[in-house]
């Protein structure tokens, strides 16, 4: 039975951790972890007792039914299938309630003053234990499928970008392997295609994930074709490898649920043996199908083709928006009255000169009180407000405005002017009548985009998704995602260093990718935390305005809020955004070597 | 050219390695010899065998954090050696901290290269 096969798997936890004495570690988090440990066995073995009397019982309901209505030997052979499902679905989530324990205090144990030994011991324990909770998430997995609980959708997306996001996430996999990825993909596939996107990204992360843990060295191609059949258009993927290869008497049995292709697979690999099961479950709910074929020392190639209909871009629920409301045309804000509440000198300086030189007619104070008066004695169009300043907010000020008696000054458009915030900070802010936000530090085109969107009578109300970063990414002209010459400028011109940087760059914000990709499926708001952090620096180094907000709300909301829907939304925002930004760093650092060479 | 001459040596201790490499080329550029650490276990053997003339230190580090190694700098080794601190924003209280116990100077991110070498200057010649 499966439980036994949970049970097993934990004897084998038991003897990895067993390999060492917990009372080495004389830390206090030692012994919480053992008893942390030991209730998670406890509670293993006590679910599995009780699985025992549970079928005995649902054995005589079972017959009860059968007296009252004919059943046939199908129906109910799926009935126990399903029991299965359900009391899988129970254990693993009770399961993963002690092995966080595990991981959290093996965690604190290895913030202390640990020795290199010591250090050594507790990561196996991590390790083992991260193993373990992917074992028993892809266990509830299996039985949400099983039981018929996943839900699958069908909506237009863009195929093309769930293909990019699966392999930015599969390059965090190899980047210690030398292994490579590549893809073929049939030009004849539509953009936008009719069906479920996040299945189809599972089942492709499933399968490259797996090739990518069979192979050492190598290749794996993922190709991807069209199919026009009568009933429609089918997608035809392969994903072929370089790897280990499947035996031919084992491959027949490749999906059942918890086999590996060799019994002693898991020893050397790792694994719950459920993997494929998922996948051939997934691929036959979107009434697809899946076959292999393998030869040993060779490689193994999985085939599968799933039906999809053609979609519409305009139906896309992400970033179709972007880019329609860019105005570059100067001429739209010529003599457009602007009242600049900013205290810093450097910033009135910055955007009286920007003002100045398309033609605004410029009231600038650091003064809240007297810029309010200015709105009493002069027309304004349309006010930049900074947040932060000293003496009275730039809420405050904000909330003076709006309560104003006059009906014209209530009215008059408020952008806010931030260095950070937050989506609390928006909230408050969308609250009291501010109507857009410009982060800091910002560009020429940015300010002018904002002043265009939010004068009078051209106000663009954006609907559904009420996200921070929309105002953000719809300003980002294509060579305002990043600026290269500024960090190439602390290079002191040296191209060689800065590729170098780019390099570290882009390792570390796959790094990000693929560790919070398990962060977030572990709930480990800590690990989000410290990813975040760590890659925030760069982000802000190169500049890259909309990927660094995003990044700082991932920060915080991990820190502070904790909210993990919130965070897996950022987390989606962050895959969309972070291709943007490389290309734009590569084409940048590309026309700056050319310029270097040139000079 | 006096090659022999003694250049100043800089410990410096930073997990960010995107920052590091800019930050290290910046150092040495400016002619000091830089000991990079990318963990604070690392400063702490290197400085149980030696002692350089200025410390970088970023804050929040793994294993042994900035605030771990002033303490232990200024109450093991008894050293007056001068330390600078790299904060990241939202850190005030973990610099307040620093100061008590005894660090020298602090420079928050996102790091100026140019104004952390001012520092760095000013921290030796004090």
């Amino acid at each position: 039975m499966k439980s036994q096969n949970l049970l097993s798997l934990v004897s084998r936890l038991e003897n990895e951790l067993g390999g060492f004495s917990f009372e080495e570690l004389t830390a206090e988090e030692a012994s919480n972890l053992k008893s942390a440990f030991t209730s998670f066995k406890e509670s293993l073995e006590r679910k599995v007792n009780r699985q025992a009397v549970s079928t005995l019982s649902l054995g005589n309901e079972e017959q009860i039914n059968e007296g009252s209505f004919p059943t046939k030997k199908k129906q109910l052979k799926n009935r126990s299938n399903s029991k299965e499902g359900a009391l899988i679905a129970t254990v693993s989530h009770e399961l993963r309630t002690p092995l966080n324990g595990i991981l959290g205090f093996s965690g604190l144990l290895k913030e202390s003053n640990l020795n290199t030994e010591q250090l050594e011991y507790v990561d196996a324990i991590q390790s083992a234990s991260r193993n373990l909770l992917d074992i028993i998430n892809e266990l509830m997995e299996f039985s949400k499928l099983s039981l018929g609980m996943e839900k699958f959708e069908q909506v237009d997306f863009n195929v093309r970008g769930i293909i990019k996001d699966v392999l930015y996430l599969c390059n965090t996999l190899i980047l210690n392997k030398k292994v490579s990825i590549r893809v073929n993909l049939d030009a004849k596939i539509p953009d936008v295609l009719i069906g479920d996107p996040s299945k189809l990204s599972q089942i492709l992360l499933n399968l490259i994930g797996n090739s990518i843990k069979f192979v050492e060295t190598g290749e794996i191609v993922l190709s991807v074709k069209l199919i026009r059949k009568s009933n429609g258009i089918w997608l035809e993927f392969i994903v072929t490898d370089t790897g280990i290869g499947i035996a031919e008497e084992n491959l027949k049995h490749i999906f059942e649920s918890f086999r590996q292709a060799e019994p002693n697979t898991h020893l050397k690999y790792g694994g719950s043996g459920l993997g494929l099961s998922i996948v051939k479950q997934l691929i036959e709910k979107l009434e697809g199908d899946i076959t292999v074929s393998s030869k040993v020392g060779v490689g193994t190639s999985f085939k599968f083709i799933l039906p999809y209909k053609v979609g519409n871009a305009l139906n896309l629920q992400r970033g179709t928006n972007n880019n329609k409301y860019e105005y570059t045309d100067k001429e739209l804000v010529k003599n457009l009255r602007v009242l600049v509440f900013e205290d810093n000198l450097l910033n009135q300086r910055l955007i009286e000169q920007r003002l100045k030189s398309w033609g605004c007619v410029r009231h600038i104070t650091d003064n809240p009180l007297y810029g309010l008066t200015i709105l009493d004695n002069h027309q304004i169009d349309i006010i930049l407000m900074d947040l932060r300043m000293p003496g009275m907010s730039g809420y405050e000020v904000t909330q003076r405005i709006r309560n104003s008696k006059s009906d014209h000054i209530k009215q008059i458009p408020i952008i806010a002017l931030t260095a950070d915030f937050t989506v609390q900070d928006k909230e408050q802010g969308d609250l009291i009548g501010i109507n857009d936000y410009i982060l800091k530090p910002y560009t020429p085109d940015e300010l002018l985009s904002k002043l265009v969107k939010n004068k009078r009578g051209e106000q663009i109300t954006f609907n559904g998704s009420s996200k921070v970063q929309n105002s953000s990414i719809t300003s980002n002209s294509q060579n305002g995602i990043v600026n290269m010459k500024a960090i190439l400028a602390e290079c002191m011109g040296e191209i060689g260093l800065l590729e170098e940087l780019v390099q570290l760059f882009k390792q570390n914000a796959y790094e990000f990718i693929g560790k919070t990709k398990i962060h977030l499926k572990d709930n480990d708001f800590n690990g989000i935390e410290f990813a975040a952090h760590k890659i925030k620096s760069g982000i802000a180094m190169i500049q890259a305005h909309t990927l660094h907000s995003i990044m700082v709300q991932i920060h915080k909301c991990a820190r502070d809020e904790r909210d993990i829907t919130k965070l897996k939304s950022l987390y989606a925002d962050f895959i969309l955004e972070y291709p943007k930004v490389e290309n734009a760093i590569l084409a940048e650092v590309e026309k700056l070597k050319n310029e270097s060479n040139g000079a | 050219m006096k090659v022999t001459e003694h250049r100043r040596r800089i410990l410096f201790a930073e997990d960010d390695d995107l920052l590091a490499s800019l930050l290290n080329f910046r150092m040495e550029r400016s002619g000091y010899n830089v000991i990079h650490a990318k963990n604070g276990k690392i400063v702490k053997e290197y400085l149980s065998k030696s002692m350089p003339d200025v410390i970088v230190s970023d804050i929040m580090m793994p294993y042994f954090s900035g605030i771990e190694l002033i303490d232990y700098v200024r109450n093991v080794l008894k050293s007056s050696i001068p330390i600078i601190m790299i904060s990241s924003a939202g850190n005030e209280e973990n610099v307040l901290n620093a100061f008590k116990l005894g660090a020298n100077d602090f420079i928050s991110k996102p790091v100026s290269p140019s104004e952390l070498l001012v520092r760095i200057g000013k921290a030796l010649n004090n």
